[in-house]
């Protein structure tokens, strides 16, 4: 712990990610507290009023206060990324234990499989996939995840492909334990880390990929408060010099991936035994 | 059995090494195009409900939904709807579009220059800033650009490239009236030159219509701006770690040690550190492909982008369809392309 905390003092960026975390925790748990309108409610008597002391933010053409629906939207937009990054986390590693463990055909297989979903352009594939499949909050994340899971099983393999042929590895071997026992409780722990420096950053992916989808309209839909669909909202709005509907909610959107990318090398510098030593 | 195997080694040994490369290469092609136009036919049987009323629309007759049916072979077994669609498909049929009533390969087709044109732009634009970027701060290493790139590298992996595009548009068009409307590649009162290539720049130049050269170079502005300042900081920092290493290495300390001048090193390294850039510049390519959906939408730019978000607005699955197939094909080809590049760059590579 005071590791930790000597960490963050020494880095800014660790700082600064942190605190935009916390942000973004405080809007998801205390969002009612924090807003002075109703996030779904449209008010055409206020339509498209610039940012003001009643209305920080300025209001959409519906006339919906942005700044309200920003934070709201902070749920739907971190519920639907973390949903997703866990998912493909949870089915990723242990597949990527799998075929790194077993070298046989199924293993050559299950990659092959891999590199072919890898080779599609993501957005096109998830744009494609949420549009055949509906609409859905919960599609956009299962979409999400399906695309992820390679990447966690492609890391996790890399590490067991060197990590099974080490002497600690054959030890347990010579005492008897079984193939599960040394995948899961010998193996597993040491190949984890590049895995967990990555869910951070795919994070902020899922956060930008998410935003997208909506933004052409494959994802989220109106009147839900989603970033991407606020950005969408404004776009039309942009060329006649309206820039508050847009600009908000697509800040929104870089903080909130700029704090999980700062986070991410946080993580991956603390996991460092080298850089641990230099602190 | 072995004598025949051994002898076909010795006759594939006989093929000079540049074809090897792209046989091998070729061949390794069509299972992956075949894997392609599974996942293409898949998505489309995802669907609940029936797929020739989803194909068709909903203002089909029953009869021509019977009649449909019996094209899309869809009383056979699943297998037999596969080679089916694959038949067709190598035919040039991907079915027509819902929205727009035109086979889908006339529309993809039609489209297919607007989106080249406006990545091909993109990529140029985010090689030049990317590894420029990257050479000047590997090089004055904490320098002012060094500092500056880090905070740009670490900004363009948040930024979405549809929200740049929406502020470029607010500061150029709106504010500072430099730029052109964000509607379409050329002005509604210029008429688009005749076609040759495609590339709107490209044709004017060659019907010397200067006038069309300008209307349309301004209206690729915006979006390829908008491409290259998301896309180029992931491709600066990644050809900044590869320079780096190589800038550090032994051979070059060993060039300096022979006293040849700074200008001449760098372009040693810069060489030496190309096969990766080649395979990060492939996979651009494809990454610029979907990031174009996003622009095209923003700027009214009538490409495969467009298309595709119509399509998915407006529930056009036989377009969508086409439009995962082709794009997919399209990436293919660039890695296929690019491996073969990487492999004639690099000797030391077996084949």
């Amino acid at each position: 712990m005071t590791r930790f905390i000597r960490y963050v003092s020494r880095h800014p960026g660790a700082m600064v990610g942190l605190t935009l975390l916390a942000l973004q925790i405080a809007s998801i748990l205390f969002a009612p507290w924090l807003t002075f309108y109703s996030p779904e409610e449209a008010d055409p008597l206020m339509s498209l009023q610039p940012p003001s002391a009643a209305h920080w933010f300025g209001t959409d053409v519906s006339g919906m206060d942005i700044y309200t629906r920003i934070v709201y939207a902070t749920r739907i937009n971190l519920l639907i990324s973390i949903v997703a990054v866990a998912f493909a986390f949870v089915v990723g590693v242990p597949i990527g234990l799998l075929i790194g463990f077993y070298r046989n055909w199924m293993s050559a297989l299950v990659m092959r499989v891999f590199d072919f979903i890898q080779s599609f352009p993501v957005f096109v594939l998830g744009m494609a996939l949420v549009s055949v499949m509906g609409q859905e909050i919960w599609n956009v994340a299962i979409v999400l995840a399906v695309l992820f899971i390679p990447m966690f099983a492609r890391l996790i393999r890399a590490e067991v492909l060197s990590l099974r042929e080490r002497p600690y590895v054959s030890a347990a071997r010579c005492s008897g334990a079984t193939d599960g026992s040394i995948m899961f409780r010998h193996i597993l722990p040491n190949a984890l880390t590049p895995a967990i420096v990555q869910v951070s950053i795919s994070i902020g992916l899922a956060i930008l990929l998410t935003a997208g989808l909506s933004f052409v309209g494959a994802g989220v839909r109106m009147p839900t408060p989603e970033w991407g669909l606020m950005v969408s909202t404004g776009a039309q709005q942009m060329i006649l010099g309206v820039w508050w509907v847009a600009l908000f909610p697509g800040l929104a959107i870089v903080i909130s991936v700029l704090s999980f990318a700062l986070l991410g090398d946080m993580v991956k510098d603390l996991s460092d035994p080298t850089t641990r030593e230099r602190l | 059995m072995t004598v025949a195997v051994a002898n076909l080694g010795v006759y594939w040994r006989a093929i000079p090494r540049p074809l090897r490369i792209i046989t091998s290469r070729l061949l390794m092609l069509v299972p992956q195009m075949f894997g392609v136009m599974m996942v293409t036919f898949l998505l489309v049987r995802m669907l609940p409900g029936d797929p020739a009323l989803l194909l068709l629309g909903n203002m089909a007759t029953p009869d021509t939904i019977a009649a449909f049916r019996e094209k899309l072979g869809l009383n056979l077994s699943l297998w037999e709807q596969f080679v089916h669609y694959v038949g067709n498909a190598l035919h040039g049929d991907l079915g027509v579009s819902i929205f727009t009533s035109n086979p889908v390969v006339t529309d993809l087709l039609e489209r297919a220059p607007a989106t080249l044109e406006l990545i091909t732009y993109a990529m140029l634009l985010t090689i030049l800033i990317g590894v420029t970027l990257a050479i000047i701060s590997v090089v004055r290493a904490g320098g002012v650009v060094d500092i500056g790139s880090r905070v740009y590298g670490l900004a363009a992996g948040a930024i979405p490239d549809f929200w740049v595009g929406l502020l470029l548009i607010y500061f150029f068009f709106y504010i500072l009236g430099w730029a052109p409307a964000p509607f379409g590649r050329i002005d509604t009162f210029v008429s688009p030159p005749d076609t040759v290539t495609g590339f709107y720049t490209i044709d004017s130049l060659i019907a010397g219509d200067l006038n069309a050269f300008v209307s349309s170079l301004g209206r690729l502005t915006l979006p390829v701006l908008t491409l290259a300042i998301v896309n180029a900081g992931a491709l600066m920092k990644m050809t900044k770690t590869t320079f780096a290493d190589i800038y550090r290495s032994d051979f070059i300390r060993h060039a300096r040690a022979s006293g040849l001048s700074e200008g001449t090193i760098r372009r040693i390294a810069l060489r030496n550190s190309l096969p990766p850039i080649i395979t990060l510049v492939g996979f651009m390519f494809g990454f610029l492909l979907g990031a174009a959906v996003l622009v095209e939408t923003i700027f009214a730019w009538g490409g495969l982008g467009q298309y595709a978000v119509q399509s998915v607005v407006n529930s056009d699955y036989p377009a969508l369809q086409g439009f995962v197939l082709v794009a997919a094909a399209f990436i293919l080809i660039v890695y296929t392309v690019v491996d073969i590049l990487y492999e004639l760059a690099d000797p030391r590579i077996r084949v």
